[in-house]
Parts: structure tokens; sequence; C-alpha cells
């Protein structure tokens, strides 16, 4: 929100624009040569305010797959997960934790790769100067979650407490969802929330980026290391061609200065294609809350 | 101070002071009004711009307070806060309908779920805002048909709304202290110019009163245009007038002195030409029969007798006429000289003259004055007596008072010549006539003395003279 200066303000706004009046123009060219666009969903897993981020994507997607390419935005995991799974999405950046969920509709494309693994921890996070070591500690907390759909920022903490057999309505006073991992840090920095879960990856990079918001709070508690986020698309496809054009421009991002530039504003390395079984570590989580009911 | 003694003020300084109270008085009403004017002028705006505040973050987080998220709500007052920023607003609670914190903008102060109640009675009011304070404050009620949904409390910071009112209270004060010290000094170098004159006119006046009035110099008068310009020329016009008539005065007196002189003047000859044949016939018997022993030594007693008789007419003569004849007191010979002054012309008018000198030794008044007083009513009442009657005169001396009495048997004295007797310094007569009364007057007021007149039955006039007797050592010092 407040993130950046001005001039990078401005930046992005007209970076923004400029996008906001291509996609369209682009949309219509493919719709008057009969080419369909292909339509990538984008969660709120990371800076999908970034006006310049979605631009630069938006540009190398279209150039690397030689289509036209419509980035979809909604508010919640749920909203691009119902629309990856019913089909109206090519591809999507959904999180681990639906992509378990909806394993037998939903095949890997890619998973990005961080610190050169596809592996990424959630954290609970507290105010800076708050006594406590462990999640026990919160007991009676407001806590601030990122999404129900969310692997690192929901489930982690979720299965946590199952494990204690405990659950966060009971074991919080009141808990609220963001809908975003940066409000979360917001969230618990302000002191609206005295605790939070969130993505470690994203809490990484906002504290690269804007450490005097991530300076007040500190890292309680540092989950295991999990599968990142991936590129997902529906396990149905009319046509193999369009995927294989999404996979192949995931996969060859490194090699495109333009690609390089967006895995550069991703503090990225690449994308890789991966075992689904990667995502087993999330799947018993979510086995283990629905067990907990 | 009370207002006698300010009343007893110079005009320099009164009008001055005036002049500042009046300042103050206008700065006072003037900066009550803008102050007041600015107050409303502050209140409207930031009523307006807390009004609109208020409508964007009500609109912002009304769904989100039906479902108490206390995110949005939260998000929704941060960027409210981030784009009002020029209404400078320090802290925001949105409670819901029971006061429980859904969100505030400082959550450490007020965490969620807290109870809210405005601590002070003023935040409970839809707008509050007192003039020069440091906040405003203001609340919404969020309601939708049948039920409240929440509460949004605002708090504005208005120090740079009262620091504003400072400015302009300073601004005000300095202007107008600078206003009232330059139209008070400007008031004090005018009416000092404009009293410039009546000062003048005031210290010449203030001479006036000790000696003789003394003219306004002509190179301030030629300077002087206008109201005071006719003032001045107007006063010297009224001194020299006065100085005229004083003049006058003096020659008057002087021709008065002259005009008795003359008269007496052919008395004195006449008195000495009726010797002069007897002394002419003694001067012949001599030469013819100057050798008989008999005859010699009576010629010769008649000249010297004759001789006698001239010398004491012409030292009677010098004495009273002589200038600067010094202030010697009064001896009983001078009463006798005046008897032998005025006999001629009584005997001219066929009137007898009877002078009663009972003063047996010198007395303490200036014998000039006196004998020149006394000749002129003696030859006023011979003038006035009828022929064959008697003016008789009475000098006496007691221990504090000479008294001297004239009466005669005429036909009174008119008004206008008692009112000249005994006016003292009164001015003299106008058509010149009775100025032998006006010098008598003048000389018994110097001498500190009174007249009193009182007409005798059936005719007849007596003049009383009372002359105070100078105590023993005044008298030496004179």
């Amino acid at each position: 929100m407040a993130s950046g200066g001005n001039k990078e303000l401005h930046r992005r706004a007209f970076l923004g624009a400029a996008a906001a009046l291509l996609a369209p123009a682009l949309s219509d060219a493919a719709e008057n040569t009969g080419i369909v666009p292909i339509r990538f969903g984008l969660t709120p897993v990371f800076l999908t305010s970034d006006l310049e981020l979605l631009g630069r994507l938006q540009s190398y997607l279209q150039r690397s797959t030689g289509s036209p390419v419509t980035l979809v935005n909604r508010r919640t995991y749920q909203e691009i997960t119902a629309l990856l799974t019913s089909g109206q999405l090519d591809a999507a950046w959904i999180c681990g934790f639906p992509f378990v969920a909806h394993r037998s509709e939903l095949q890997l494309v890619a998973v990005p790769l961080w610190h050169r693994k596809p592996l990424y921890q959630s954290y609970l996070i507290v105010e800076r100067d708050r006594r406590a070591s462990d999640l026990d500690d919160l007991r009676g907390d407001i806590h601030a979650f990122s999404d129900p759909d969310s692997n690192s920022g929901f489930l982690v903490t979720r299965a946590a407490l199952a494990q204690r057999n405990l659950r966060p309505e009971t074991f919080f006073a009141k808990t609220f969802f963001t809908y975003g991992h940066r409000d979360v840090i917001r969230a618990v920095a302000s002191g609206l929330a005295g605790s939070g879960s969130v993505d470690g990856y994203v809490y990484d990079v906002v504290s690269e980026l804007e450490p005097e918001l991530t300076s007040r709070t500190r890292i309680l508690k540092a989950s295991e290391w999990l599968a990142f986020p991936p590129i997902a698309a529906p396990r149905t496809i009319a046509d193999p061609s369009r995927f294989e054009a999404v996979k192949r421009a995931f996969l060859q991002m490194n090699d495109d200065p333009e690609g390089r530039a967006v895995l550069q504003m991703l503090r990225l390395d690449g994308f890789a294609s991966e075992d689904p079984n990667i995502f087993d570590t999330i799947a018993a989580k979510a086995a283990l809350v629905a067990a907990a009911g | 101070m009370n207002a006698s003694r300010f009343r007893s003020w110079p005009i320099t300084i009164k009008v001055p002071l005036a002049v500042v109270a009046l300042m103050i008085l206008v700065g006072l009403v003037l900066s009550e009004r803008v102050l007041a004017r600015l107050t409303e002028t502050q209140q409207r705006h930031l009523v307006e711009l807390s009004q609109s505040y208020l409508d964007g973050l009500s609109s912002a987080i009304a769904p989100s307070i039906l479902r108490e998220d206390n995110w949005e709500v939260y998000d929704a007052i941060a960027r409210a806060q981030e784009i009002n920023k020029s209404l400078h607003p320090i802290e925001t609670v949105v409670t819901n309908s029971e006061g429980a914190v859904i969100a505030a903008s400082d959550p450490k102060r007020h965490p969620i779920g807290t109870s809210f109640s405005p601590n002070d009675i003023s935040k409970t009011k839809a707008f509050s805002y007192s003039a020069g304070a440091d906040t405003a404050n203001a609340m919404r009620t969020l309601s939708y048909p049948g039920r409240v949904a929440g509460i949004i409390y605002t708090t504005f910071d208005t120090r740079h709304l009262a620091a504003e009112r400072r400015d302009v209270l300073m601004a005000l004060a300095l202007t107008n202290g600078a206003l009232t010290i330059l139209l008070a000094a400007a008031g004090w170098l005018l009416v000092t110019h404009m009293m410039r004159p009546v000062r003048i006119l005031s210290e010449h006046l203030g001479v006036a009163r000790e000696t003789l009035a003394v003219p306004v110099p002509d190179e301030i008068v030629a300077k002087t245009t206008g109201e005071f310009g006719h003032l001045f020329r107007g006063y010297n016009g009224l001194v020299r007038s006065m100085k005229e008539r004083e003049d006058l005065s003096k020659r008057l007196a002087e021709e008065e002195r002259l005009g008795s002189l003359g008269r007496l003047a052919s008395a004195v000859a006449h008195e000495i030409n009726n010797p002069l044949g007897g002394l002419f016939n003694a001067l012949s018997t001599m030469k013819t029969h100057g050798h008989l022993a008999g005859v010699r030594s009576s010629s010769l007693g008649l000249l010297e007798r004759g001789l006698v008789g001239i010398r004491d007419v012409v030292r009677t003569t010098l004495a009273v006429y002589r200038r600067d004849s010094g202030s010697r007191n009064l001896v009983p010979a001078d009463i006798d000289d005046l008897g032998m002054l005025v006999a001629p012309e009584g005997r001219r008018k066929y009137v007898t003259i009877q002078i009663d000198n009972r003063l047996d030794g010198p007395i303490a008044v200036a014998s000039t004055p006196i004998r020149q007083a006394l000749l002129n009513l003696l030859l006023n009442a011979v003038a006035a007596a009828p022929e064959g009657s008697q003016v008789n005169a009475t000098v006496s001396a007691g221990t504090a008072a000479l008294e001297i009495v004239v009466s005669d048997y005429g036909g009174g004295m008119p008004e206008s010549a008692s009112a000249v007797l005994t006016a003292g310094y009164g001015p003299p007569p106008l058509d010149g006539g009775g100025l032998g009364l006006w010098t008598t007057s003048r000389l018994v007021a110097e001498m500190g003395g009174r007249i009193e007149i009182e007409r005798l039955r059936p005719s007849g006039t007596t003049i009383r003279l009372i002359i105070p007797i100078l105590r023993a050592e005044l008298s030496d010092v004179a």
C-alpha cells in the first residue's frame, strides 16, 4: 500500500495504466483473429499490487507463448481455485493447500525455486517486543491469518493446533483474515493482532523491501520446509499445446532478459518441474486438520 | 488616579493618552472580531473536512462493520488517515453498537474487543471544537434502519489551527501596538505644535500678571497664521492700548501737577508782588533819608520782613514742587506751609481758610504725597466754597493713622467727582476734568490709605483722608 516512494508510485501507476490499455487491445485483437487468449490466474500470494511486476509478467508470457495473455486477479485464493478447477483459467499461481485439496482436478505446471529450492516456510510472527517463545504462549491472542486456503497463512498454524487437539476459535480469543500476507505483517506490526501466520518467503522479501514494517515484528517460530506455492493447471485440458507453451514459458524464464527481470522482482531463482510428491507434507497437514474436524 | 488629577494634566499628555486608550479599545474590538471570524472560518472548514472524512470512512467500512471484519475496518482507517493527511486525524476508533472496539488507528491503545467509552463528554457530540484547542472531536453513528451498526470516533489534530490563531493574534497585537505608539506620538507632536501659540500667549499673560503686559514678538506673530495669528494680533493690540492708557495716565498726572503749579504760580507772583511795593518804598526812603538812623533801621526792618516773606513763599513752593524731594517724613511745618500757599487763592476768592494743625512732631508718613494731596483738596474746597464762607482743615495723628479732614460749604461734591476720588487706582476721568481729585485718589492709594466723603446739611462736603502710619522700623528703611 504505502510501500515505496512517490517516484516509484508514479512509475507503477504509469506501467499499470500502460498494461491496462495494452491488455484489452491484445484481447480484442485475439478475438478478431480467432485466437483465444491464455488466461493466467494470480492469487494474492505475493505482491499482486505491484503493477509493474504484473505488466512485465504479462509482457513476458505473451512474448514467450506467442499468444495474448490475460492476467486474472481475485481477492481470495478460493475464487482463483474455483476458476481454475472449473476450467475458466488455463493456469494459475496458487497455494500448496488448494493444490493438495484439489489434487485430482489439477496438475503441476512448475514450482518456483527460492534459494535454488522449491521450498519455503511458514512463519508465526509476533510483535517485536512480545515475550513469547512458542505457539503455546499465544493463547488468548487476536491472531491474523492470511487466507483460509493458504498453507503458510492458515493451514500450518491450524495443523499445529490440531496436533495439540486445539482449534483456532477456542485457542485464540479472536482471529481474522487479511487476504494478503503483507497485511498479516501490517496487522501484527500495528498491534491490531497479537500474532499472525505468514508466508516466510513473503516475509523475507518484505523485510528486504520494507524493513521498517517487518522491524516492528519478529519471527516467533518457523515451520519445517514445505513445497513452494506452485503454478497449476486443470488436469483436463482442451489444447495441450497451450499448456506446453505456458509450462515452457515458466521453465525457461531464466533464459530471457525480461523473464530474469520478472524473477529479480519476485526474488526467485527460476521455475522447475517438480514431482507432485513434494506437496505430501502439506497434504498430511490438510488431512490432520480434516481429521480434527 | 482620580479624575480631577487627570483633568489637571497638560493637554499634550491628555490627547496622546486619549489616543492610546481609543486605539487600545479599537484594537481590542477589531482583534476580537478578526479572531471570532477566524474561529468561525476554521471551525466551518474543520466541520466540512471532518464530515467528508467521516463520509469516506463510513462508506468504506459500512459492509465490514456489519461483519465485524477487524482487518478491513483497520485497513480502511489506515487508508483514510493516509489520504486525509491535511486534516491531521490523530486517532480514529470504530466500535460496534455495544461500544466494543472493532478497530482503531492505534490498536495498541484500543485493542480489538475492548470497550471504548469516550472519557470526554464533548466526544459524544457529532462535532466539537473549541477555538485555540489542540484537538477537535467528531463522531458518526452508522445506522441501518432499525439498529445501530457501529460508531466512529475521530480526534483531529488542530494544533496548526491554534498556531495560526496565535500567529494572527500576535500579528494583530504587534500591528495595533505599533499603530498605537505611532498615533500617540503623532498626537503628541500635533498637539504640542498646535498648543505652541497658546503656550506663548499664556507665558506672556503670566508675565503681565506680575509686571506690565509685553507684546508677543513680531517675528512670532508673522509666523503664526489662522486663528492664533488673529489672537496674537488682538493680544498685541490690547497690550498697546493698555500701554497707551498707562502713558496717558502718567502724562495727565504730570499735566495736573503742572496745571496746579500754574494756578499757584500767579498766586505766588501776587504774594511776592505785594511786599515788593513796600520794599521799593523802603529802598526809596533809604536813599532819601538813609542818613537818619531811625529811618534807616525801620526801612531795613521793613526790607528784611518783606524779603523773609518772599523767601518763605519761594521755599514753600520749592518744597512742594521739587522733584525727587525724597521720602522725608511729614513735619508740622509742612502743613503750615500749605496754609501759606493756599492763603493767596483764598484771599482772591474771599474765602477764609482755617487750618487746624494738631501735629506736634514728625509723623512716619511721606511728606510729599501728603502735601500734594492736601493742597489739591484745599484748592478744590476753595474753588467749591461760596464767597465769604470758610474752609476748614484739621490734621491730626493717632497711633496708627494720620487723619486729615477738609470741609467746605459749597454745593456739595458731584457723584462723578466722588467716584473719581474714591476709585483708588481707577482710570483717569474721560472728560479730562477732576484730574486733581484723580491724582489725590492715586496718591492716597499708593500710601495704603483711604478716602471717605460725607455730604453736609444743608450743603457742603467733608472729605476725610486716613493714611496709615508706617511702623518705626519700616520708616527707618524708607
